[in-house]
């Protein structure tokens, strides 16, 4: 195995790997709760302000279907900005880390 | 020789079953039962409050031997169909033929050799979220209920972000086969290995009974083949491609009937859509203006008698809370969708498929994309459905309205007995039946790794097993698995499986994803703090369950008989003669009630304790609060030691385990 050949401590304490550590921690858990969030909001907001949903926006398509549709906008949005940041930034780190410790 | 034999059992059980669909219809069909399963544990059985005499008949349980009026019944044609159904067969078949040549190790059969690309990973992670559940299920709750069931489609798209930005790519950097894997890291690996097992059991079969029970429906109905012939069926073609074609064979039939099932979906949205002009607002609009939809929200859903004066109904159609009606069961429901798919054992599986993490990220956002698409439609299917079938006809199809999807193909194919209309239809079938096969075998092949992986290979062989045993083992495990899941799944023919499915849910959500997040992201956690996340989520999950509403309540049904036996007894009393159909009810409300009253739940309740039909909202947090205490309690030092190359290796990819090294 190939694994055995790092020094797993040495490599915790590495200044580059402490900076894509703690950029990866603050986007990826900050991007996770704003999306619960966002999507708690809607059994909240449907359940307990059902008037608002009712709004009628364009013919028969309510502030609620809208919403709905928000709801996938939302995560599509999340999952490419992320694969973004993390293809050109995370990645980028990773490597250069490698690079340094090989 | 092992080999063989499996494969003579499996041909003989497969021609005896083609055997049946080729016989011609049976002139006794049962009643269109509800394809009572789902991935969010809501369909059908809980809207049989039964109301009016006349509709009593019909709006019994969706268990009824017999409806006694002849509703609108999904006929397909036999030829077609049967042809259908035998090309997907053969297809997979020939899939699973040449993925057997190819798995000669444990990672070739557990991870297909890491040799799936991000995007073939994607289709077939977007597949295990397309289940028969959601492909019917929810259309037809959307064609009954309005909004409501699209609201649903949200959860399981949105648990795709925690998969995306917390689970995925930490799992493949750290991990191996199985979610003991990860767990037993830096813990003692055998208890924690033991735990992980059984609850990746527990899961896999809670949610495979349902789908098994769920598939035998659905065949009976499609096909007019017994339950017992379906489920054996589905039984031995699903043990067939795991055993022999391992993950690869999954994967690819997985694959298969994603695309299928996304060509189908993709055809009848759009059909829909061009008999609506393509133009979405005044679609909606008829929608609201049918008569035929303001009558059923009027009668069937908000039971007034009479109109009342102002009141839109139509325009009610776009408004929640005609099917959830509460709101804090929404937010249980929630969180087993944020938290428990992320911590499902079939998926976690298949990010081991992919080479590495960048692989495992580009999947997760393809089956994301996929999946939004895939609910987008099912939306204008399910509205095209009310529009375009009326809601009345799907509900006499089925209670729970699974027939819509099935019901619109023919439709808008070009009508019952027409080519259009019976190709269509027997296509959608087909793609129904491939979703089962799919969404199974990664089941089976889930709980069969953790048996033989965890159990057998790392708790009683110490790891030291050569590949080749470690293969043997795993195809026997997956055959045993199988067998047990088809003879659970014939005993439950008559169960209430729903319960199931909001259990599998729980459990992953309160049990396996603390464990699973708190291993890579805290330093303490150690050997208590899984053990007792896994066991208090999940017994706090069954315990719920066992108490909540989703269990069948004998009491419960003797009343509502009672209701319907006093409605037409009092008819009766004015002088009234009862119809045909009425006396039926009648008769059928006395038995029910004979039969049920004074009787109590599975745990000896004779009405619910726990209010909602989903646990996360009590369980999840107390799974994650064991998780902790545990840990504070039983401090480890070498587990905190060893964080650091936990932490290294999920954050950076070094050490990653390569498939080929194994």
């Amino acid at each position: 195995m190939a694994a055995t050949s790092y020094n797993w401590n040495e490599i915790a304490q590495h200044p580059k790997y402490l900076q894509l550590k703690s950029k990866k921690r603050s986007f990826l858990f900050g991007w996770w709760i704003f999306a619960s969030v966002y999507y708690f909001l809607l059994p909240i907001l449907s359940g307990y302000v059902p008037d608002l949903f009712r709004i009628r926006i364009v013919g028969a398509i309510n502030f609620g279907y809208l919403f709905i549709l928000s709801q996938f906008v939302v995560a599509i949005f999340v999952a490419i900005y992320y694969t973004r940041v993390a293809n050109n930034d995370f990645d980028r780190l990773t490597a250069e880390l490698v690079r340094e410790i090989q | 020789m092992l080999k063989q034999a499996l494969l003579a059992m499996t041909l003989t059980l497969l021609v005896t079953t083609a055997g049946f669909c080729a016989e011609p219809a049976k002139p006794a069909a049962p009643a269109p039962p509800a394809v009572a399963q789902g991935t969010q544990g809501t369909q059908g059985t809980q809207t049989t409050q039964t109301t009016q005499g006349t509709s009593a008949a019909t709006a019994a349980k969706a268990a009824a031997p017999a409806a006694p009026a002849a509703p609108a019944r999904v006929k397909p044609n036999r030829v077609i169909t049967s042809t259908m159904f035998l090309a997907i067969i053969g297809i997979t078949l020939c899939v699973v033929v040449w993925a057997a040549k190819r798995t000669t190790s444990a990672a070739d059969f557990y991870a297909a050799g890491g040799g799936i690309t991000g995007l073939q990973n994607g289709w077939a992670i977007a597949g295990d979220y397309m289940s028969a559940a959601s492909f019917l299920g929810m259309s037809g709750l959307i064609s009954l209920y309005g909004i409501d069931g699209f609201m649903y489609a949200v959860g399981p798209m949105f648990s795709f972000i925690a998969i995306l930005l917390v689970v995925a790519e930490p799992c493949r950097n750290a991990g191996k086969y199985t979610l003991g894997d990860i767990l037993s890291f830096r813990a003692s690996p055998k208890p924690v290995r033991a735990v992980a097992a059984l609850s990746t059991v527990t899961v896999s079969l809670f949610y495979l009974i349902a789908q098994m029970v769920g598939a035998g429906k659905l065949m009976q109905v499609l096909l007019d083949i017994p339950y017992r012939f379906s489920v054996i069926g589905v039984g031995v073609l699903m043990v067939g491609y795991v055993v022999f074609g391992g993950m690869k064979a999954t994967t690819w039939v997985q694959i298969i009937k994603a695309g299928l099932l996304m060509s189908g979906t993709v055809l009848l949205a759009f059909l829909v859509m061009a008999k609506a002009g393509f133009n979405p607002f005044s679609f909606f609009e008829s929608v609201v203006n049918s008569q035929f939809v303001q009558d059923h929200v009027r009668m069937n859903v908000l039971k007034d008698p009479l109109p009342k004066p102002g009141f839109d109904y139509g325009q009610r159609f776009m408004e929640p809370g005609l099917f959830l009606k509460n709101p804090l069961d929404q937010v249980s429901l929630g969180i087993a969708w944020a938290l428990g798919a992320a911590g499902l054992p079939h998926i976690l599986m298949r990010f081991f498929t992919v080479p590495n993490a960048q692989e495992a990220r580009k999947s997760i956002v393809i089956a994301l994309f996929i999946n939004s698409t895939f609910f987008f439609l099912i939306n204008l299917i399910g509205f095209g459905a009310a529009l375009y079938l009326t809601p009345q006809l799907i509900s006499s199809a089925d209670k729970g309205g699974n027939m819509a999807t099935l019901l619109l193909a023919q439709k808008l194919g070009g009508g019952a007995g027409s080519f259009g209309g019976d190709l269509f239809l027997a296509f959608i079938c087909a793609v129904a039946f491939a979703t089962i096969l799919a969404v199974v075998s990664g089941l089976v092949l889930a709980a069969s790794a953790a048996i033989a992986h965890d159990v057998y290979v790392n708790i009683i062989k110490d790891g030291k097993a050569d590949q080749q045993t470690q293969v043997r083992v795993a195809r026997l495990t997956s055959l045993f698995v199988g067998i047990a899941a088809i003879v659970m799944g014939l005993a439950a023919e008559k169960e209430n499986v729903v319960a199931l499915v909001a259990l599998a849910f729980a459990v992953a959500a309160s049990g396996n994803f603390p464990a699973v997040m708190l291993s890579l992201f805290w330093r303490r956690f150690n050997t208590a703090g899984v053990v007792s996340a896994l066991v208090v989520g999940t017994v706090s999950a069954l315990a719920l369950v066992m108490i909540s509403p989703v269990m069948t309540y004998p009491q419960k049904i003797a009343d509502d008989a009672k209701k319907i036996i006093v409605t037409l007894e009092k008819r009766q009393a004015e002088g009234a003669v009862l119809a045909d159909k009425d006396q039926k009810a009648l008769d059928k409300a006395r038995a029910d009630f004979k039969k049920n009253d004074g009787g109590t739940s599975m745990v000896g309740l004779k009405a619910p304790i726990f209010p909602l039909k989903n646990p996360g909202i009590v369980s999840a947090p107390l799974g994650l609060l064991a998780a902790i205490v545990g840990t504070l309690m039983f401090r480890s030092r070498r587990s905190e030691e060893m964080f650091d190359e936990i932490e290294v290796r999920q954050i950076t990819g070094l050490g990653i385990a390569k498939a080929s090294d194994h």
